[in-house]
């Protein structure tokens, strides 16, 4: 059997091979009548490997009498619809043997990879998939890839995607709620406008999307689903090497992967989190301008965003063109912000701008505000302790359970608060943690006490009350003593 | 001192004749013998009684029933009002010990054949009120109105449910409605602190009326003890009596307070039964009984034999006096005996099972 299945390519390889060596009588005929396929695949790198019209249409090239070419019996198809146009070209790019005898190195997995993708769903007519190689790559007239003419050459292939995804009305009777407008925002994006102007090395759709193998947004195996799309993004952006010329950093990604963003995209699979996109834009991606930061973060962190529009730090940062966030949080490198930011301290952010002889004012504010701040973790720690030795001794200490999240509610609201750099506001939150705290503190001392108060009154009502179950039983036993001796 | 109780009771004797009550008592006389000790249970029992009229009573100045407010309510005395946690374990740990000391109290009374002329009305009141007793168990189980309670309750009712005829009307009597709702809560409340307490201080009355009437009752073989030896049960026995109600209070206190009743979680209609749901220890015999017996047995129900049987026997052990003819004569009754102890090995051992199953 394995030997009749090699024998039977070898023939078919050699028929092949005869083929394309010999005279193509359908393209002779075709190019005389001057039909616009024949023109076209005048030029096409199959003709130029030596494949007749019969490699794809069958029937016998080698015969210009036209009844014995297109006999159905010697197999010839004609033209190939729905699904077998795809089948026809896989037939040879889905054969490693094929394609290394044409001295092809390309890879042969793209009609598996297409039938797994999104454009494989059925078209309308349900009898077939929505995308064959011909809708991209186009039938006669296929050129390589990195023919500048070719339709899937870097700069065109924005122009092939649009000819469907900015098609209204196609792309309404398959996916209404999809977007039209990737390309015009394309071209507002830094890759948009270095694509036009004719750098074939910037991202267009395939960088990103993938060729063959694309798979919708939420598919968790597409390169642009939110979690996998900082890799995406750092195929380039990290290759330091292939951004050279571009003259910006590469270690965005790193920085990000170690940030409180990147913690929750890429470890903890987060989807609320940001990805690159969600800053940068995604089709119309570009940094944010300065005076722009903080509407970008503003769209997650609203309050804060707020707070610090209406702070007396909104017109400074304005002044000295400081990044409104940025300045403070850093950009891909944000860590969670925990307190040490707050303050005078060396690591405080504050003390970056404001120090106690030039901006006293400011200076002190932080240092409150730190000491605030400082108080109310350091006696939520202390109300946790109470409630945790209350809880362990088995004393009822529900309510100030429940309180403990509104000490934490408060610590929360306090560090939003801070972005008003507002004093008086922010004492105002600390207060009420403060209290709140208190309360707790108080509550589960009385538990703790109440625990002791209960044993030591138990010890004490417990020697009570067999002091007198024993004087009673001594009692009887004198009065039954007394009888005997007044018996004998 | 002295001259002051005697002044004090002086006065008291001048206006009630307290004399001739006192008399009667000193005049009554306890047999004692091995078994003796048998006799404190009764007594300990009452005891147990009055705790439970008393911190049920203290219960009711702060308990709310209603389905939003039951919960609250009792999670309200555990931590807020001053000694309510006592207050409340003290009296969910006096139903179990009122039901354990009431079990003692019978089977003691059983073994010693104290039920014998003249005193089946004494045992069949004492019978009443242990099942009154169940009846407290299981409506004041539920009033907490958590999870637990919640489930028990329904599978308490549900099995109620299948006794033939009256089982379906007798569940919507008790549930007030098809299910177990705040309407059933509002019911059970009414049988823990009315109806019950009520029809059993009636019994009780009796009980202890006869008690004191008839004495308290000789053993079979005390008419062969040449010595015949006895205390006066005022104050002797009520003394030692009263001594040994101190020493379970003590054991009362340190159950209340290194085991405080929890109050669990409040009952969600909606929320799936929590796994092992199991009735309180003193249902987990036929609670068992009825898991052992396949669901059809020839032609009958297995649930409806179970229940059938356990009927028969409650009505049977119920009307001892009149069929233990033997014991009334005065003769050793053997199989009397024999059935008391299966009852008592079959009881512990199914209890056993049903705790660890």
């Amino acid at each position: 059997m394995k030997h009749f299945s090699l024998s039977l390519i070898f023939t078919f390889l050699l028929i092949l091979h005869l083929q394309a060596r010999g005279q193509d009588q359908c393209f002779e005929c075709h190019k005389n009548a001057e039909d616009n396929p024949s023109k076209l695949f005048d030029h096409d790198i199959h003709h130029q490997k030596g494949i007749t019209c019969a490699g794809c249409h069958g029937g016998n090239s080698q015969t210009d009498d036209m009844e014995q070419a297109m006999n159905k019996k010697a197999g010839f198809i004609g033209r190939p619809q729905g699904d077998d146009i795809s089948r026809v070209c896989a037939s040879c790019h889905g054969s490693q043997e094929k394609m290394k005898y044409f001295g092809s190195s390309l890879p042969t997995n793209q009609w598996k990879n297409l039938q797994t993708s999104i454009h494989a769903k059925p078209a309308l007519k349900g009898k077939e998939q929505i995308v064959q190689c011909t809708t991209c790559h186009n039938a006669h007239g296929i050129v390589s890839v990195k023919n500048p003419s070719s339709p899937v050459y870097p700069l065109n292939v924005v122009k092939t995607c649009a000819r469907c995804h900015a098609d209204v009305a196609f792309m309404r009777s398959y996916n209404p709620s999809l977007p039209v407008d990737q390309l015009e925002k394309y071209r507002t994006s830094v890759h948009g406008m270095r694509n036009g102007k004719g750098d074939p090395k910037t991202a267009q759709c395939a960088s990103c999307h993938g060729s063959h193998n694309i798979r919708a947004v939420k598919d968790v195996k597409s390169n642009v689903y939110f979690s996998n799309l900082p890799g995406t993004c750092a195929k380039c952006h990290s290759n330091t090497a292939y951004m050279k010329e571009y003259k910006i950093p590469t270690d965005q990604y790193e920085k990000y992967a170690k940030s409180v963003h990147g913690i929750a995209v890429l470890q903890k699979h987060d989807p609320g989190a940001p990805a690159c996109n969600n800053c940068h834009g995604n089709h119309g991606a570009m940094p944010p301008g300065i005076e722009s930061i903080s509407k970008v973060c503003g769209t997650c962190h609203a309050l804060n965003a707020e707070l610090f529009a209406s702070s007396p730090h909104k017109k400074a940062f304005e002044e000295r063109k400081l990044p409104e966030c940025e300045t403070c949080h850093s950009n891909h490198e944000i860590v969670a912000a925990t307190d040490k930011l707050l303050g005078t301290a060396p690591e405080a952010v504050c003390s970056r701008c404001h120090s106690a002889v030039q901006n006293p004012n400011g200076y002190l504010a932080a240092k409150v505000m730190r000491g605030l701040i400082d108080t109310m973790e350091n006696r939520e720690e202390y109300a946790k302790e109470l409630v945790d030795e209350a809880d362990q001794k088995g004393m009822d200490i529900s309510d100030a359970k429940f309180k403990l999240r509104d000490i934490r509610q408060a610590r929360l609201q306090s560090r939003t608060m801070v972005h008003a750099f507002n004093e008086a506001k922010f004492e105002e939150v600390v207060d009420n943690g403060l209290k709140t705290a208190d309360f707790v503190i108080s509550e589960s001392q009385s538990s703790i006490h109440e625990y002791f108060f209960r044993r030591i009154g138990l010890a004490v009502s417990t020697i009570i009350i067999t002091i007198l179950a024993l004087a009673l039983y001594a009692f009887v036993r004198r009065l039954e003593r007394k009888k005997n001796e007044v018996n004998k | 001192m002295k001259t002051f109780l005697k002044k004090m009771y002086d006065w008291v004797d001048e206006r009630v004749e307290l004399k001739g009550l006192v008399d009667y008592m000193g005049k009554k006389y306890v047999p004692v013998h091995r078994h003796s000790v048998w006799y404190y249970f009764g007594g300990v029992s009452l005891f147990l009684f009055i705790i439970q009229v008393v911190t049920g009573i203290l219960l009711l100045l702060y308990y709310k029933s209603g389905e939003e407010l039951a919960f609250e309510s009792i999670h309200f005395i555990m931590s807020k009002v001053q000694f309510g946690w006592l207050i409340r374990s003290i009296h969910s740990w006096t139903a179990n010990l009122f039901i354990l000391s009431a079990m003692i109290h019978m089977f003691s009374v059983y073994f010693e054949k104290s039920y014998r002329k003249p005193r089946e009305i004494t045992w069949m009141t004492g019978m009443l009120m242990f099942f009154l007793l169940l009846g407290f168990g299981f409506s004041g189980y539920l009033l907490p109105w958590n999870e637990l309670a919640f489930f028990a309750t329904k599978v308490g009712t549900d099995i109620a449910g299948v006794v033939p005829v009256v089982g379906k009307p007798l569940m919507i009597f008790l549930r007030g409605g098809d299910d177990v709702t705040g309407a059933t809560l509002s019911r059970f409340f009414g049988f823990h602190v009315a109806v019950l307490p009520g029809i059993f201080t009636v019994f009780l009355g009796i009980h202890l009326l006869l008690v004191q009437r008839q004495g308290m009752s000789e053993p079979l073989h005390w008419k062969e003890d040449p010595e015949q030896k006895t205390m006066p049960f005022f104050p002797n026995f009520l003394l030692r009596d009263i001594s040994l109600w101190l020493l379970v209070l003590n054991l009362l206190a340190i159950l209340a307070v290194f085991f405080p009743w929890e109050l669990g979680k409040k009952a969600d209609a909606f929320a799936p039964a929590p796994a092992g749901i199991k009735p309180e220890w003193y249902f987990l015999y036929m609670f068992q009984t009825l898991k052992f017996i396949p669901g059809k047995l020839w032609i009958l129900d297995g649930e409806v034999l179970g229940i059938g049987l356990f009927g028969a026997a409650g009505v049977l052990w119920t009307l001892v006096p009149f069929w233990d003819l033997k014991s009334a004569r005065g003769e050793q009754n053997r199989l009397a005996n024999y059935l008391g102890l299966f009852a008592v090995i079959y009881i512990i051992i199914l209890t056993i099972i049903g705790w660890l199953a």
